[in-house]
């Protein structure tokens, strides 16, 4: 170790993964852990030759933010206010340096800076819908509608998502069926259903076999009503009492997305057994195209097609839906409490 | 790094980091993460910490559907989860159902379940199933109202640092036997227990926080504790304890704790010390004693003012006192007021003492002989706050002139006289 005279600062050498080598004062960078380390096992960071190899996911502008973060908090005198407010301003960065700060200071090992970041970072996903993560942080929208239920499906006993895995599968059923009987590929038709979605359901378990698209539409409007459900900021409600649906006013796309949804019965009695069936995998593919197909167009129809819809459904009340053992579906009356 | 602003900035991290990240949303946010890319799908499942309150909730119009609704949410995510499970933690008004409950703690006690936090609602009382007892990586554990039985071939938790019972129902010999059993114990925290007639061994023992009607305390192997916090309450049953028994309570309790650093008691505790009490020399010294909070200190009676002199003179670094007074004043004997000159050295000094805080003061001869005493036996004295409680407004002006007049030891010193509500 040098020896510190009074007037003679001692300085540690560090070396970023580009190659680019600076000094720093020996008290800043002895607080991060993992150069503190180096220097006392290894002795090296004395000289320019010596510098310390930083991690690779350490660069030059994210070292300098360190650098002012370890300047600031090795100071023994701070007071805790004065220590909060520094990190409240430090952390105003846009997400990507957030996110590099974030990685380089778990690297160095540096526990408070990632406890800072971290936070910084779980505001944003607090609270937020999906697409204003995705919009964040620039994640791909690469998952199927049937993986985005999955967890869904997984995570709430809503009778709903239960009453869509009975579609899906019986519908995976029913395809395997046609499979072997006839060589037939299924047609990509564009048929957009005009009915009310109280037909919809009703005629799921209706004579209509053949129509793989109708199943498919009924299908992909259940699961993007389901999907919204979702959304933290939606009225996601299982109000399963008899509660009349909102109506949406015709104005906003998103208003309509929003406040669009039917309404189950709790009083389900639902055959579990069928749900995973063995499917060929090329089949499973094959349906997964089509539904993420039918998704996008109707990603795309949307807003207009519910405004459709709704105003054809003219009264509002719920619907209230029983499916026996053998798969048949009832409507019930009146709804009991559960 | 590259600068093409369209590519993913977080997926990639370390799932370290993005664990570090999501413990710090609430878990339903956190189980949502899942939809939001292919990357994203099973991240939130080998997170390590669940906790589960009020936020997990959907709103609903009736209390079962949202009590059905946690319970399905809290089966569900454990059932989804992968890995190990290091904190749990319900808090909730809502009372899940025992066989629920049970299987969740069963299957946390396969799961290398280090911190176990259980506050749910007041309706029913939870029995701890035996598999909590069998956890055996538990450092960390806090129970509100349940009953607990440890099982007979329970050999302790041999990893525990912090035990929290609140509102728990145990038997007391059990209790007892469940204190010593942990070896590393460091915190201990009972609340609201009734008529305890407690002993506790734990030589690692730090802190001790006691809530409630307890007999009898008596801290036999504790040498390490540094902070206790005591408040007693009283019943009939314990005042007549207290009158029938034997012993030193004050060596019982506070014998054995030569680390002590910070002494807080409350409503009986000066009194409870108080018996047995006897005055003459003090044989063990707190060296580390700097801060003394008792309140509801009775001045009236002569034994709870002798177990202050006694604690704050066997405390030679004290340096920070709080008293409050026991605003109840019934006797109109005479003040042996003599008792001041008479028995107390005039070569006592609290060389450290630096701010003394007097509250509910009630203008009582022994209250002001008290800081008479203080004010000219502290050197370094900064701070003299009384404050008066408010049954004595119109005495106040009087009292004032008096404190005034007294000498002070500590050219420093200042006497504030506070006249709002603390």
């Amino acid at each position: 170790m040098a020896v510190v005279k009074p007037e003679m600062k001692s300085y540690i050498w560090l070396q970023t993964a580009d190659g680019s080598i600076q000094q720093v004062e020996e008290e800043v960078a002895m607080f991060c852990p993992m150069i503190c380390r180096e220097v006392l096992q290894t002795g090296m960071g004395s000289s320019k030759n010596y510098a310390i190899s930083l991690p690779q996911r350490v660069n030059p502008a994210i070292l300098g933010l360190i650098l002012d973060y370890c300047r600031f908090h090795q100071v023994p005198g701070r007071s805790n206010k004065e220590r909060k407010t520094f990190d409240e301003k430090f952390i105003r960065l846009d997400t990507k340096k957030l996110c590099e700060l974030t990685s380089a200071a778990d690297s160095l090992q540096l526990r408070p800076l990632v406890d800072l970041t971290s936070r910084a970072l779980a505001r944003m996903i607090e609270g937020k819908t999906p697409e204003e993560i995705r919009e964040t942080f620039h994640l791909p929208d690469d998952l199927t509608e049937e993986e985005k239920l999955e967890p869904l499906r997984n995570m709430t006993d809503d009778p709903r998502i239960r009453l869509l895995n009975r579609l899906y599968a019986r519908k995976r059923k029913e395809l395997k069926e046609r499979e072997k009987l006839k060589n037939v590929e299924v047609e990509e038709e564009q048929h957009v259903d005009e009915r009310s979605v109280d037909d919809l359901l009703s005629f799921i378990n209706g004579a209509d076999e053949g129509k793989l698209e109708t199943y498919l539409t009924s299908y992909i409007y259940c699961a993007e009503l389901l999907y919204f459900l979702h959304e933290p900021d939606c009225p996601t409600s299982s109000c399963l009492n008899g509660d009349t649906g909102n109506v949406p006013s015709p104005s906003k796309p998103s208003e309509l997305q929003d406040s669009a949804y039917v309404k189950f019965s709790p009083k389900l009695d639902f055959d579990d057994g069928d749900i995973d069936d063995e499917l060929d995998p090329a089949m499973k593919e094959e349906i997964d195209r089509e539904v993420e197909d039918f998704a996008r167009r109707l990603n795309s129809v949307w807003p207009e097609r519910m405004q459709e819809i709704l105003s054809l459904g003219q009264e509002r009340r719920p619907v209230s839906l029983s499916v026996n053992g053998n798969g048949s579906l009832k409507r019930y009356t009146g709804l009991d409490g559960r | 790094m590259d600068s093409d602003s369209g590519r993913d900035l977080i997926s990639d991290l370390p799932q370290s980091i993005i664990e570090s990240i999501l413990i710090k949303v609430p878990l339903l946010d956190a189980v949502r993460t899942s939809i939001l890319s292919r990357k994203w799908r099973y991240k939130w499942a080998t997170i390590t910490q669940l906790v589960f309150n009020d936020t997990c909730l959907t709103p609903c119009h009736d209390k079962s559907s949202i009590s059905c609704n946690l319970v399905n949410f809290i089966t569900r995510c454990l059932f989804l989860h992968d890995g190990p499970i290091h904190k749990f933690e319900l808090n909730t008004s809502y009372s899940p159902t025992s066989p629920d409950l049970d299987q969740w703690l069963l299957f946390l006690s396969r799961k290398d379940i280090k911190e176990l936090i259980i506050d749910i609602g007041e309706d029913d009382w939870f029995r701890a199933p035996s598999c909590v007892f069998f956890c055996p990586k538990l450092t960390h554990l806090v129970l509100v109202r349940c009953e607990l039985n440890p099982p007979p071939n329970f050999k302790g938790f041999l990893c525990l640092k912090h035990l929290s019972l609140q509102q728990v129902i145990i038997p007391p010999h059990d209790i007892e036997v469940l204190i010593s059993s942990c070896p590393l114990l460091e915190s201990l925290t009972l609340s609201y227990f009734d008529s305890l007639e407690l002993t506790i061994r734990a030589p690692n023992l730090k802190y001790l926080n006691l809530e409630g009607e307890f007999k009898d305390i008596r801290l036999e192997n504790t040498p390490h504790l540094v902070g206790i916090s005591v408040a007693m309450y009283m019943t009939d049953d314990i005042a007549e304890h207290f009158e029938q028994s034997s012993g030193c309570n004050f060596d019982k309790f506070l014998g054995g704790v030569p680390c002590l650093e910070r002494l807080i008691g409350h409503i009986y505790f000066t009194k409870y010390l108080s018996i047995g009490n006897e005055q003459g020399s003090f044989p063990v010294m707190y060296q580390n004693l700097k801060f003394i909070e008792l309140y509801q200190v009775s001045f009236e009676d002569m034994k709870e003012l002798l177990v202050v002199l006694r604690l704050i003179v066997s405390s030679p670094n004290l340096e920070e006192l709080q008293i409050s007074s026991s605003s109840i004043t019934t006797t109109t004997d005479i003040y042996d007021l003599d008792f001041w000159e008479r028995d107390w050295p005039a070569d006592c000094t609290f060389s450290k003492l630096k701010i003394v805080h007097m509250t509910d003061f009630s203008g009582l001869p022994h209250e002001i002989a008290f800081i008479k005493f203080l004010l000219g036996h502290s050197p370094v004295l900064e701070q003299m706050i009384v404050a008066p409680t408010i049954y004595v407004m119109d005495k106040v002006v009087k009292m004032l002139i008096d404190l005034l007049t007294f000498r002070r030891a500590s050219p420093l010193a200042t006497v504030k006289f506070v006249q709002e509500p603390l």
